[in-house]
């Protein structure tokens, strides 16, 4: 084997959405037979990258190469018939096939007599991949459906592992995507020997993994990625935990890019309070305090529970253990509607599908969380909310037409606005903001930021999942981490007195 | 880390909870069988004459014709859709079946071809179907729903509105004869389940239609033509409807269009009680024909009973609704990690 040809190289990779840009000069080697680490924080661009790579979704700008030859997949069944797969996050097994029909689900042909299936001599060749990756003990006709979640990874690797190397015995590239979250520690060792096998027989693997330990134990290079570009790139023998966090996050942007001048000081009152919170497989012992005037940031990586939190206190989810206090009552939601009637609203993450009704024109949007307040004569008086919808339009200098645009229509920022617009006319005084900036440009990320800080003001409480680590450390004046569904530290974020990033993500990772 | 290895006691917790849902979806799973054997041990104490060898064979006679509209639709429902095309399709099939035979009607005498001819008109009628469900991106419900009301139309049309009645002989030994004590109207269908089995187990076509049904994004990232097997699956439906179509027409020995009248909704409660969810990706055809089997007893047993007709038509209903609710609240418990 050459020791200097690549596999496979990315250069100059740019990834660009209206208004962000995702990926940004990135590059990216990976040499036959070897484990390439890929870091970062959410956000740094590491499954945009992977996404490009699989011909997911096209790179506005630069090149790849396969075994030198150019390389630009325009779909995942492209990238397979160069000897490309990928591990997803979420597994894309089909639950009621076998595992021998999953394996090779979409490439039976070889195996279809007369239009018969030969299933037998499908599983025999089952066995014999499975073997190779060393899980032989799992049977190939066994339904997935009766797979534990360690088995099915395992599976799903092999599935990817039959695809990938059906041209060509070595020299394949198999991208796996936070493969361990929900895997022990036997499961995870098992998988990286796997790794190791694939490696040995000239394969290449690239990780990705917001556990530090586990990128070190099984990498040979790790790439650090940061806001979308390449931070840093180590030889496994020169890295650390420490050096990788070092890497992994910046310097905290200054305060006013965040007003932390307009922040407000916490009053006395406890608007909501979580006592021993938990949700049985999720999360569990959260204890947290809400103020008036306050923000209070979550942060942690994906899986750590977070997301899981946040969806109990604006009541999409139950809660199985402690209890939740809203204003001095224990409360049990059943629905985000009985959140909103205590006063908990949401502004949720997928703006597209969970914050505005993109048909609906903006007036109706913005009075949609209160209907009761735009009541006369027992109907809603269209009147009354354009009334409204008039003032909060320029109240939060909403760049639109006319109050009778459709939301659809509108950027993400004035979009996003529009359903701050909405929170502001409800009667909720306890706000969950997950991802509020999230496909929002920079400068109306300014003037969000500008709104959360009046919104505190006026004494509401913040309960903050930042689109950054630094956005929440900006805006939250008390933080608390969390990992592996349990809070592993808080910390105090007075104005002026911030913590630092890294001292965040030695808790978070 | 813990005992076995988990980083954390939530992620511990996690994987008991995933463990926990996998054995009560398992014994979920079963429960169709243990309430087919509740009733027929029920009813053979309280229903005088349920277990007897007589009605037993009359139990297997009336299984026919939903056992055989449920195989089509068991794949319709797999895939999330559904037919219902069957009460006009069946009824027009039927009709132009005694119309070819031998007939009070018409000078036709094609004998067994009739029935290929009527079986063919299904299969193309289901592929129309499919063709509109899928090139329309019109739901699959109201596309059968309005195919029905066409077929009803044109079997009225084929008669002009008087029945024919057959004469062919074969057609009255196939209702009334038996071997090994099983009607031949039930071994039809018993042939058509089978093919339903080998199908869904042993083709390609069969993976596809789960794998559609439970994830159709993995199945066209996959590079799967999904049209084509969508339009096949309704095809399919379309040829059960057939075959039940001409079932109904030996059945009763006149080309009417009430043939199709009242088959459609016990072969649905039959998919779905049996334990395919109307969201599709699970269940299949083994589940169907036991399906078959309890909406079948249930009616036998009613009449034995002397529950008055309407009475019936009221607990079918109730016995979908409760099906569809539990198979909703078990599909609701899906792990979005």
């Amino acid at each position: 084997m050459e020791t200097h040809s690549l596999l496979f190289s990315a250069s100059k990779m740019a990834k660009r959405y209206p208004g962000t840009t995702a990926l940004n000069a990135v590059e990216l080697e990976v040499r036959p037979g070897e484990i390439v680490g890929l870091v970062g924080e959410n956000g740094a661009g590491k499954s945009t990258l992977l996404k490009l790579i699989m011909g997911i979704e096209q790179p506005t700008e630069g090149a790849m190469a396969m075994r030198g030859e150019a390389y630009a997949p325009r779909t995942p069944i492209e990238a397979n018939g160069m000897g490309v797969g990928m591990v997803f996050q979420e597994q894309s097994l089909i639950q009621n096939l076998t595992v021998g029909q999953n394996v090779f689900f979409g490439l039976e042909a070889s195996y279809v007599r007369c239009g018969f299936l030969d299933k037998r001599r499908m599983y025999e060749d089952t066995r014999k991949i499975l073997g190779e990756i060393g899980i032989d003990y799992i049977r190939p006709d066994k339904k997935v459906s009766n797979l534990d979640f360690a088995t099915r990874q395992m599976v799903e690797i092999a599935k990817v592992f039959s695809v990938v190397t059906r041209r060509n015995a070595g020299g394949n590239l198999i991208l796996l995507d936070e493969p361990t979250s929900v895997l022990n520690r036997s499961e995870v060792d098992n998988l990286f020997d796997n790794m190791r096998r694939m490696a040995a027989g000239g394969n290449s693997v690239i990780f990705v993994s917001h556990r530090l330990d586990e990128v070190l134990d099984v990498s040979d290079r790790i790439y650090v990625f940061k806001d979308g570009r390449n931070a840093a790139l180590l030889d496994r023998k020169d890295a650390n935990e420490a050096i990788l966090y070092e890497k992994m996050v910046g310097k905290t942007v200054s305060g006013e890019y965040y007003k932390e001048d307009r922040q407000a000081v916490p009053g006395d009152e406890v608007l909501l309070e979580a006592r021993n919170l938990g949700r049985r497989g999720f999360f569990g012992g959260v204890n947290l305090k809400l103020r008036r005037g306050e923000v209070v940031g979550v942060c942690g990586s994906i899986g750590s529970g977070k997301e899981d939190l946040c969806a109990v206190v604006c009541g999409d989810e139950s809660y199985t253990a402690g209890e939740l206090v809203v204003k001095g009552r224990v409360e049990r939601f059943a629905s985000p509607r009985q959140a909103l009637k205590a006063g908990v609203l949401s502004i949720p993450k997928e703006r597209r599908e969970e914050g505005i009704i993109a048909e609906a024109p903006i007036y109706e949007n913005i009075a949609m969380s209160n209907f009761r307040a735009f009541r006369r004569f027992g109907c809603v008086s269209a009147r009354l909310e354009r009334e409204n919808a008039r003032r909060r339009v320029d109240e939060l200098s909403i760049r639109t037409p006319g109050i009778n645009q459709s939301v659809g229509f509108l950027s993400g920022g004035n979009a996003q606005k529009v359903v701050f617009a909405r929170i502001l006319s409800s009667d909720a005084d306890v706000l969950v903001l997950n991802h509020p900036t999230r496909g929002v440009d920079v400068g109306a990320k300014e003037e969000i930021y500008s709104l959360i800080r009046d919104i505190t003001a006026s004494g509401k409480g913040m309960i903050l999942l930042g689109d950054t680590l630094d956005e929440c450390i900006g805006l939250a004046s008390r933080i608390i981490v969390m990992k592996d569904g349990l809070v592993t530290r808080e910390f105090d974020a007075p104005a002026g007195a911030k913590p630092e990033q890294l001292e965040i993500v030695k808790y978070m990772v | 880390m813990d005992k076995q290895g988990y980083s954390s006691p939530i992620a511990r917790e996690f994987a008991q909870e995933m463990a926990r849902r996998n054995r009560i979806e398992r014994i979920v799973g079963l429960a169709p069988v243990a309430i087919l054997a509740f009733l027929v041990i029920v009813l053979s104490l309280v229903a005088d004459g349920f277990f007897s060898l007589y009605n037993m064979q009359s139990v297997l006679s009336q299984l026919s014709i939903p056992l055989v509209m449920s195989m089509g639709l068991t794949f319709v429902i797999l895939l999330g859709g559904t037919d219902l095309s069957g009460e006009g399709l069946g009824g027009f099939v039927g009709s132009i079946v005694v119309l070819m035979v031998l007939n009070t009607r018409t000078n036709l005498d094609w004998g067994l071809w009739a029935a290929v001819i009527g079986v063919a008109a299904g299969l193309m009628v289901g592929t129309i179907s499919g063709f509109i469900h899928v090139y329309g991106k019109m739901p699959s419900f109201i596309v059968t729903y309005a195919m029905a009301s066409v077929m009803a139309g044109f079997a009225v049309l084929s008669y002009r509105g008087q029945p024919a009645m057959s004469k062919y002989e074969f057609f009255i030994t196939l209702a009334r004869g038996r071997f090994l004590g099983i009607p031949y109207l039930t071994w039809t269908a018993l042939v058509i389940f089978a093919i339903s089995y080998v199908l869904q187990e042993h083709t390609r076509f069969g993976s596809y239609v789960f794998a559609i049904g439970d994830n159709e994004r993995v199945a066209k990232n996959t590079g799967i033509n999904i049209n084509r097997i969508k339009i096949l699956v309704f095809a399919w439906s379309g040829l059960c409807i057939g075959v039940a179509g001409v079932l109904g027409a030996i059945r009763i020995g006149r080309g009417e269009v009430v043939i199709g009248t009242g088959t459609v909704f016990p072969a649905i409660t039959a998919v779905v009680v049996g334990g395919t969810p109307l969201t599709g990706g699970k269940g299949g055809v083994v589940h169907s024909l036991i399906g078959a089997l309890i909406v079948t007893v249930i009616n036998n047993g009613l009449i034995l009973l002397g529950v008055n007709t309407y009475y019936q038509a009221a607990i079918q209903g109730i016995i979908i609704i409760t099906a569809v609710a539990l198979s909703v609240r078990r599909g609701r418990k899906v792990v979005t990690k």
